[in-house]
């Protein structure tokens, strides 16, 4: 891979056999080619470039819209009422609509993943070179960007190779949204193989991301034994001065570390963050501490705690600047996309900004440096500290009961919770003395505070929560491994073999946000579950923290008790939402490792390699974010299908096969061109689940896949029916659909099974290399 | 219906991974604290063997005291028509795995070396007799082995009746292992082919013959033949070995027409025991790989554990990648750690006399195979981390690879040929003298659309 240009010039070059002026050596591009794997088809993919398979996808798992809107209100033609097959004032129908919004959200989650590549690549570029090798695992990792090959078909081995990648997926991206214009794109179907492509998109710029700060801030690079560190709101020492950091953008972060190991401060100052900027500062100082997901970010600055809040980019609350001025706590701004109305300092002598931040001149600061910022934030900490002391707004046992007698219980704070907590139940009893219902509320709240908004006595209930809990919060300390980043070459090896033999049933990623239905309980649960079983179970993001924050009876986290390795039985950290990048890789790298399929620029049939045999299922259990929707989509485009809680109906559509329909379950056999009935596998390719319990039987199910062995697929069916058995109560009625031939059948179900295949008349058939691309038939050779 | 009706707990394949602490368990049987511990299989003719029979000798569950350990001896009969005594050792590998079927019994290890517990909880469901194991193991015997038509189960706990049976079950594996070792390529019919890994490297299959293990190191011929046997439609499958084409290579044209046929027509000829010419194709679970290595004229290997570079600077994964996917590639060569112990391992290219690298952990594990006068010539990573110092050390160690070095091979180093695509080159101002020359450029431009750097094929 190579840079765009090269351009010298030359004044004046004198030496004994020549005289040269003005001397001008350009090229255009160089194309290192030493990389001797053959380009595949799409290289640099256009948004047409893998339309047919996105279709060949669409046909199996035909978009359902569940309209979140029935109106369109993006041109002044509209309002455009959309309901009963009427159309827009533009001609658009309600299918396209809904399509839009989903195309539009995944732009915006793509290019914010995006935004954050390009700032990463840029400064790391400045600060290190554009020749800095990018070593994401040392010798055990020779498949540096997976996704990156796949997609552009380059294969980049310094930070500079990173450029020609982000400016394609900038185009990209560009070119995705002008479709959503008014009188652009009409058909749906156009709109969800966009979809599609934002998704690819964005599985690039995560990969970009993660692979640059890998390299350059020398993170885990592929350990499975990274270090455990410190997760909790009771992990701070609160007798320092504390710098909270929030966002996913680790650069001012590490601003901070680098300043206060420099000028030998760090031992004096608790750094800890919220959301992936958390995430990856632990990842680049063991030290630094996470305070937990995006649901914590209101309880911990009312806790007063924090005495410099220092905001970088993406999921911070847009209120910090109004809370944060309650506690008397200075914000520091450094993204530029995310500057709060505050003025820019970048410029000005750090001492200024200091003591203007110290003695409340001014309420926060834009610096867009992140080294000057690194500087203030420590200064400012360090001075402000003792002035604060720790000033909160944390209300009393005995104001909530005040409070509480005065709640009319009007239930509007109920209307307004997305998980339409039970608050006015808790306020009555705490009128009565009892803070009871207020503790219990705490375990399922996520921190968004619209009742609080909503409450006409303007109460603060959310604080009324945590001062409650306040026992639970402080007793908040557990061990999270620190993000590993990829997943070693040899790993993959590792599993190939048990994957085949079907003793992995499967691979479940739990990612995403925080937004659970019953707190994020459930996803340690359902990590333990499905590690138990001996899937491997792989984590990101602030499912990984939840994950974190449960402990067994021996007061031990899943991290402490369940190794790192991505094996059967391990429980995985990768790291921070880019770091998502390296679950979808592992998949990839499952076809190019242990299948040897090219990678280079061959996206089509390693998307379909993996839809047939990698039995991955992604679980976005708190799904919230557009980001999260744009890691979705590239997940689908790759036939990985995803599960989301039931919030994640919001995001207006989902992609369900239909296992009635016999016709869409055909492959062809690469071995003999056949057409071969192979059953619904995967069922869905996007699945919102309403339950913990019906997300766990629909994850054991959709991890079957067309080419399982006899004996993967009856391991998978065992633990199919078996929770279903323990959830629901019944055998699954759907057996039959996913046994092929007797042996199929779990060794120890065989008279049960045999009796229930009878019944449904059930034909044996047989297992083929099962592909959806007739190009890929097979010829034998003579 | 279930298929474990009467038997007071679960049975499924999600009990396998329990693990039982100390303080959960209610009887321990076998282990670290008995002496005497055994599970035997034995072939017997039809009339041997009462169908479904069930034997406790000695005290059963019931009659034990909590928290106690006491010896186990675990003597299964079977008889039928296929039942022949190859196939003993692999049927009696399956009492591991259908314990552990049972909720609450945890079975680990195989052989003299067994080590059960069961767990309060269970028994106090009622698992309280060898009775209900022996049940559970019968049916799943039958129902998994067809071949099976008789079974008979005795549990054995009376201590003087398990020493007794101990020491015969004891000369028993000695001389099963003694025959399979022993075992010859030549004297049987049939090889075994797996196309098991197909699923994921399409053009791989497997020939594993009595003395060339799987790849994966997880099937033995032994295996093959009773897998052939219980799912004749299975990825396990017979070979019929045709003509012996070369016996030093291990060439039958019998494995050639099958691979040629399971491959779709990928790999026509197989060699079995070289790694040049036609060798052995590689899936991608391999436990080892054996890499040439030019400069010294010898094979290096290395295994899946071995997180370091090799002694050609290699890791594992880039070597593993250069012969994965069922190709077959020259002086690149998939094993598993078993093959090594088979004297046919690379026979044509020298065997051991030709291996000079190897990490010391897997050496350990073979080191009684490997013959005594080479054992010590051969380096791992304690000897030498470079190609030089390996150099070294076979010279010191006279290793016999040594003899070959009459020329040493000279590496061709890649060339970079840079080839300007297009170029445009306008000069305003040029002035060259030839012979004792001066040249002089002004307002020199040279412009190139592409520049292309390939790789020219390394000469071999």
């Amino acid at each position: 891979m190579a840079k765009k240009a090269l351009f010298v010039k030359a004044k004046e070059l004198k030496t004994d056999v020549a005289v040269i002026k003005d001397l001008e050596v350009s090229i255009g591009r160089i194309f290192d080619e030493t990389w001797t794997e053959p380009v595949g088809p799409t290289p640099f993919p256009s948004i047409t470039d893998l339309r047919e398979w996105d279709f060949k996808l669409l046909q199996r798992y035909k978009p359902m819209y569940m309209p979140f809107c029935d109106l369109c209100c993006l041109c002044t033609f509209g309002k455009c009422d959309l309901t009963k097959d009427k159309r827009g004032a533009c001609g658009l129908n309600m299918a396209g609509q809904q399509s839009r919004i989903v195309l539009i959200a995944c732009c915006i989650g793509a290019a914010t993943h995006l935004g954050h590549a390009r700032h990463m690549v840029d400064h790391l570029i400045e600060k290190f070179g554009r020749r800095y090798p990018l070593d994401v695992g040392g010798v055990n990792v020779q498949l540096e960007a997976p996704i990156t090959r796949l997609v552009c078909g380059v294969r980049p081995r310094t930070l500079g190779d990173l450029e020609d990648v982000v400016d394609y997926l900038e185009d990209q991206v560009t070119h995705l949204l002008s479709a959503t214009h008014t009188g652009q794109e009409g058909s749906n179907l156009d709109f969800e193989s966009k979809v599609f492509h934002a998704g690819m998109v964005d599985h690039v710029a995560l990969e970009v991301a993660d692979i640059a700060q890998i390299a350059a801030y020398n993170f885990p690079k592929a350990d499975p034994e990274a270090p455990l560190v410190e997760l909790g709101y009771g992990t701070i020492e609160t007798h320092k001065p504390v710098i909270m950091v929030v966002g996913h953008n680790v650069i001012s972060s590490v601003g901070i570390i680098d300043y206060l190991k420099e000028n030998d401060l760090y031992a004096d100052v608790e750094v800890t963050g919220l959301c992936c900027t958390a995430h990856d500062t632990t990842r680049y100082s063991s030290r630094a501490k996470i305070v937990g997901p995006i649901s914590w970010q209101l309880r911990f600055i009312r806790s007063g705690i924090p005495d410099v809040i220092v905001l970088d980019e993406q999921c911070i609350r847009a209120d910090t600047l109004v809370e944060a001025q309650k506690i008397k706590a200075p914000v520091i701004v450094t993204s530029d996309k995310n500057c709060q109305g505050l003025q820019n300092r970048t410029k000005d002598p750090a001492d200024e900004i200091v003591a203007d931040l110290v003695n409340g001149k001014v309420p926060g600061v834009l610096i867009l440096d992140s080294e000057k910022a690194g500087e203030v934030a420590s200064r400012t900490a360090l001075e402000i500290a003792p002035k604060r002391k720790k000033f909160k707004v944390i209300p009393t046992v005995k104001e909530i009961i005040e409070a509480a007698k005065k709640c009319k219980l009007c239930n509007d704070c109920i209307r307004a919770c997305p998980e339409g907590l039970l608050i006015p139940e808790a306020m009555r009893e705490a009128a009565a003395g009892n803070l009871q219902l207020l503790v219990d509320l705490y375990e399922t709240c996520i921190g968004c505070a619209r009742c609080e908004s909503a409450c006409p006595n303007d109460f603060p209930i959310h604080s009324f929560i945590v001062a409650a809990a306040e026992k639970i919060l402080k007793g908040e300390k557990f061990k999270i491994q620190a993000g590993r980043g990829a997943i070693q070459d040899v790993e993959i090896r590792n599993v190939g073999s048990p994957i085949v033999l079907g003793e992995i049933p499967g691979v479940v990623a739990f990612v995403g946000c925080a937004n659970y239905p019953h707190g994020g309980i459930e996803v340690a649960e359902m990590c333990k579950e499905f590690a138990d079983r001996r899937f491997i179970v792989v984590l990101s993001g602030c499912s990984a923290m939840s994950a974190a924050m449960y402990k067994d009876e021996e007061g031990k986290t899943l991290y402490e008790k369940y190794p790192g390795d991505f094996d059967a039985g391990g429980i995985v950290n990768v790291g921070s939402c880019v770091a998502n990048a390296h679950i979808a890789g592992a998949a990839i790298k499952i076809a190019n490792i242990f299948a040897k399929r090219n990678l280079r620029a061959n996206y089509e049939e390693i998307a379909d390699y993996i839809h047939n045999r990698v039995g991955a299922v992604g679980v976005a259990w708190g799904a919230m974010s557009q980001k999260a929707a744009a890691i979705a989509a590239g997940c689908w485009r790759l036939g990985i299908p995803v599960i989301v809680g039931p919030h994640g109906s919001k995001y207006r559509r989902m992609l369900l096969g239909r296992k009635d329909h016999e016709e869409d379950w055909y492959v062809y056999d690469a071995r003999t061109g056949d057409r071969v009935y192979v059953g619904p596998v995967p069922e869905h390719l996007f699945y919102t689940a309403e339950t913990k319990e019906e997300a766990m039987v629909i994850i054991a199910k959709l991890c079957m896949r067309a080419n399982d062995t006899s004996k993967g697929r009856a391991i998978k069916l065992t633990h199919y029916i078996d929770l279903h058995k323990r959830l629901y109560g019944t055998m699954p009625d759907d057996i039959h659909l996913f046994v092929r031939t007797v042996t199929d059948i779990p060794i120890t179900m065989k008279d049960e099974i045999l009796d229930i295949l009878k019944k449904k008349g059930w034909k044996e058939g047989r297992i083929p290399d099962p592909t959806l691309l007739p190009r890929l038939i097979r010829k034998m050779k003579e | 219906m279930s298929m474990f009706e009467g038997i007071p707990v679960e049975v499924g394949v999600i009990y396998e991974g329990e693990r039982i602490r100390r303080k959960d368990m209610y009887v321990e049987l076998g282990g670290p604290e008995q002496e005497t511990k055994f599970e035997l299989v034995r072939a017997k003719g039809l009339d041997e063997v009462e169908d479904e029979k069930i034997t406790v000798i000695g005290p059963d569950i019931k009659d034990v005291k909590e928290g106690s350990s006491i010896p186990l001896g675990i003597y299964v009969e079977v008889a039928g028509k296929d039942v022949e005594e190859e196939l003993e050792g692999v049927i009696e590998r399956r009492i591991h795995e259908y314990c552990n079927f049972i909720e609450g019994l945890m079975h680990l290890n195989q052989r003299y070396d067994i080590w059960l517990r069961l767990n309060k909880k269970s028994f106090q469901k009622g698992l309280n007799s060898f009775n209900y194991i022996g049940k559970v193991l019968t049916k799943l015997y039958k129902s998994e082995l067809p071949f099976i038509e008789k079974i008979q189960i005795t549990f054995i706990t009376d201590p003087d009746k398990v020493r007794g049976m101990w020491k015969e079950a004891l000369s028993i594996y000695e001389a099963r292992d003694a025959k399979a070792r022993g075992m010859k390529d030549e004297e049987v019919d049939a090889f075994y082919g797996c196309t098991l890994c197909q699923s994921f490297a399409p053009t791989h299959v497997c020939v594993i013959t009595p003395q060339r293990y799987s790849n994966c190191g997880s099937i033995s011929w032994f295996d093959g033949r009773a897998s052939a046997r219980v799912d004749p439609k299975g990825p396990v499958f017979a070979i019929e070995k045709g003509e012996m084409i070369d016996t030093e290579k291990g060439e039958y044209s019998g494995v050639n027409e099958v691979v040629k046929k399971k491959s779709l027509g990928a790999v026509n000829r197989v060699w079995l025991y070289t790694g040049f010419g036609y060798p052995h194709t590689s899936c991608g679970c391999f436990e080892a790989v054996a890499f040439y290595i030019p400069e010294v004229d010898g094979f290096g290997i290395v295994d899946r554990g071995f997180k370091d570079v090799t002694v050609n600077g290699l890791p594992f994964s880039t070597l593993a990648d250069s012969t994965a996917g069922g190709r077959q590639i020259d002086g690149f060569h998939g094993i598993s750690v078993e093959y090594m112990r088979s004297p046919k391992f690379l026979q044509v290219d020298g065997g051991w006399n030709r291996i000079v690298w190897m990490p010391s952990s897997v050496k350990e594990r073979v080191k009684d195979f490997i013959p005594k006068e080479v054992v010590d010539k051969i380096a791992t990573e304690n000897d030498s981390k470079t190609v030089d110092e390996l150099r070294a050390f076979l010279k010191d160690h006279e290793h016999p690879v040594v003899q070959q070095w009459k020329e040493v091979p000279v590496e061709a180093a890649p060339e970079v040929e840079e080839a300007l695509a297009a170029s445009t080159i306008p000069l305003s101002t040029t002035a060259i003298a030839a012979g004792g020359f001066k040249i002089i450029l002004k307002n020199a431009k040279i412009h190139a659309e592409k520049l292309i750097i390939k790789r020219e094929k390394a000469k071999r």
